[in-house]
């Protein structure tokens, strides 16, 4: 019978993990190449071999058994309710995610799978089990992250526009100023990746240690990156101007947004899915569980499995429809969604890439960076952020009552 | 299957704008035509000339109606939406009176214009639609200046405005010799009233490209 479960959970954790590339491949490669800062295939093929080493390498080990501590892990005590609990959070949250990319909206995956396991808290513990405080970040975070990632986002287009591209020759000004906007990319990035990524934190740097090494690394790094962009400039002398340099810089943000996307969000599937093996094979779990290699990289797989089969027509799609999310506007919108995760992970909030990245679209839009954009949409849009939780702990429910009467 | 993202991104208003700028241009030509049709003593297909003018005037219509019906509330523009909608409304007027300037001929259809006019309303016309065909161009700089914001770009379209404006002046130029012409020449007063009114409603072809100039020199400006 525990099989069962265990094979239910691959297949199901499978799903949940080819959901998170086919939605979220978006955040990550969309303005990218909606930006024609590098092809569809590229999109596909460099967003699927760095979620998988993301998740593989960088991903953690050792996963709380409730993402984000929302629930008390006494709802674990008895393997056999834990076990169905774990698989129909991971089937609620799958379908939740599923539903949302059919309909078009960008809900948070992460939202996903801790409003599922709330349900199945709830249903066995009580309400007493529920972590108020911890909840109460997760509504924080949908309006900080938006918001947050839009003032970052309009900020940055603006500045990009009055240093660069209103002087009268914007090339030779984007390449002058290269090494700065190359060092503020590099600097954001390396500080996520310390205290974002499972890898970083293992690293264990304090704080103004990592803000040392993440500066010298963007000086460095700046002026290398600069003399890059002019070796090839030299090669390929195309007419592209000053959003030909930021062509390059992005094609770095986007790496690195996949790669991140990899380490933190394979653990959504990946996460029930390790607290079923874990019962399966020991009998008991607490508040963590270790995570095999081998299912990190089964994550993986399937989040590259999601991006190869389902993102390539979103990328397409976006590539040819939203052709107004140029080079510059697509570095922005990088720049916001990346500093703004960030941020919010630093002061402990579970935020989403996918709503930093919506906030940052919208900041590009107030800037007036953006031929047109929808602004009444986001009240439909963070209806849905807010249905995320309790849908998905409805259906984690129901699913968990009807799995409890089969198995 | 349907993209996240999607919702937030409508359609640039910018393109159809350029489509409608595009109408306008076709439509004055359309009207030289017919205009040529009418002066000459046997005209015959003034006639398909004005159905043709009214069909590209259809056309445009739909696509300002698609333009104005596509911008729902809370959209965000380089621009202000209702200096657009002016700017469309301008642009719309230019093909009203190319419209109206063919109706007026249509009314009186025997006389045609006198010999020693007929240059000078030919000149006329040439002058009143030149500015017409910068209105295309001029879109088009704009919606690039809109999406790289440079100063050089922001300058092309300033040169072409202020070109239209100086279009737009020799057309009044030769729209108050032209009056004047005819009413040293013409005695009959139904012919004189026809004539002045026609020059008339030519040079406000022109007066509405350069309205449409004007509107997108507010929108240019920062």
């Amino acid at each position: 019978m525990e099989y069962v479960i265990l094979v239910l959970g691959f297949t199901i954790g499978f799903y949940m993990a080819w959901n998170i590339g086919a939605n979220d491949v978006a955040n990550s490669m969309a303005s990218a190449v909606g930006a024609k800062a590098i092809t569809l295939r590229q999109a596909i093929f460099i967003a699927g071999i760095l979620n998988i080493v993301g998740a593989a390498f960088i991903g953690s080990h050792v996963t709380d058994t409730i993402r984000k501590g929302i629930v008390s892990p006494e709802v674990l005590n008895d393997p056999q309710i834990a076990l169905v609990g774990a698989l129909s959070a991971l089937l609620a949250a799958a379908l939740w995610v599923s539903f949302a990319t059919w309909k078009s909206l960008p809900v948070s995956t992460t939202h996903s799978i801790v409003g599922a396991m709330i349900g199945f808290g709830i249903v066995t513990g009580g309400f007493s089990v529920i972590n108020w405080a911890g909840l109460g970040a997760v509504v924080a975070s949908w309006v900080i992250s938006p918001v947050f990632s839009m003032v970052i986002a309009f900020v940055m287009f603006k500045i990009i526009v009055r240093v660069i591209l209103s002087r009268s020759d914007p090339v030779g000004t984007a390449f002058r100023l290269s090494p700065v906007f190359i060092g503020i990319a590099v600097f954001v990035v390396i500080m996520s990746f310390v205290f974002k990524t499972p890898l970083g934190k293992n690293l264990a740097l304090s704080t103004p240690m990592a803000f040392l090494v993440a500066f010298v690394c963007s000086v460095l790094l700046g002026f290398l990156g600069k003399r890059l962009l002019l070796w090839f400039r030299n090669v390929r002398t195309g007419e592209e101007g000053a959003e030909g340099v930021f062509r390059r810089i992005q094609i770095g943000t986007s790496c690195y947004v996949a790669l991140a996307q990899g380490a933190n969000d394979v653990a959504n599937a990946i996460g029930p899915l390790a607290l079923i093996y874990f019962l399966v094979t020991t009998g008991e779990a607490g508040q963590t569980v270790p995570v095999p290699y081998v299912l990190l990289l089964f994550g993986g797989v399937g989040i590259a499995a999601g991006i190869a089969m389902g993102g390539a027509r979103v990328i397409r799609t976006v590539g040819e429809r939203i052709t107004t999310l140029s080079n510059t506007r697509g570095f922005s919108v990088d720049f916001a969604a990346a500093t703004t995760v960030l941020l919010a992970s630093k002061m402990g909030l579970p935020v989403s890439t996918t709503h930093a990245a919506v906030g940052g679209v919208l900041g590009v839009g107030l800037a007036r960076g953006l031929e047109a954009v929808n602004f009444s949409i986001i009240f439909r849009i963070m209806l849905y952020w807010v249905l995320t939780v309790p849908m998905a702990a409805i259906t984690s429910v129901v699913l968990f009552k009807l799995l409890s009467l089969i198995l | 299957m349907r993209i996240p993202f999607f919702s937030l991104f409508i359609t640039s208003p910018f393109d159809a704008l350029q489509d409608h700028a595009e109408k306008v241009k076709e439509c004055a030509w359309a009207f030289q035509q017919a205009m040529e049709c009418y002066a000459s003593s046997k005209c015959e297909v003034f006639e398909d000339h004005r159905q043709e003018v009214i069909r590209i005037e259809h056309d445009a219509d739909a696509i300002k109606r698609r333009i104005r019906g596509h911008l729902p509330k809370g959209v965000m523009l380089p621009v202000e939406k209702f200096q657009l909608f002016q700017y469309l409304r301008e642009q719309d007027n230019v093909l009203d009176s190319v419209q109206e300037a063919l109706n007026w001929l249509s009314h009186r259809m025997d006389n045609g214009i006198p010999e020693i006019l007929e240059r000078d309303f030919f000149l006329l016309v040439d002058a009143a639609i030149e500015p017409t065909e910068e209105l295309s161009r001029m879109v088009g700089e704009a919606q690039i200046y809109f999406k790289n914001f440079s100063e050089k770009q922001r300058k092309k379209v300033k040169d072409i405005i202020s070109n239209i404006r100086q279009m737009e002046h020799d057309a009044d130029q030769r729209e108050y010799a032209l009056i004047r012409k005819v009413f040293q020449t013409e005695t009959d007063p139904i012919t004189v009233f026809h004539l002045v009114r026609l020059a008339e409603i030519i040079g406000n072809i022109a007066d509405h490209s350069e309205n449409s100039g004007d509107m997108m020199r507010a929108m240019v400006s920062k």
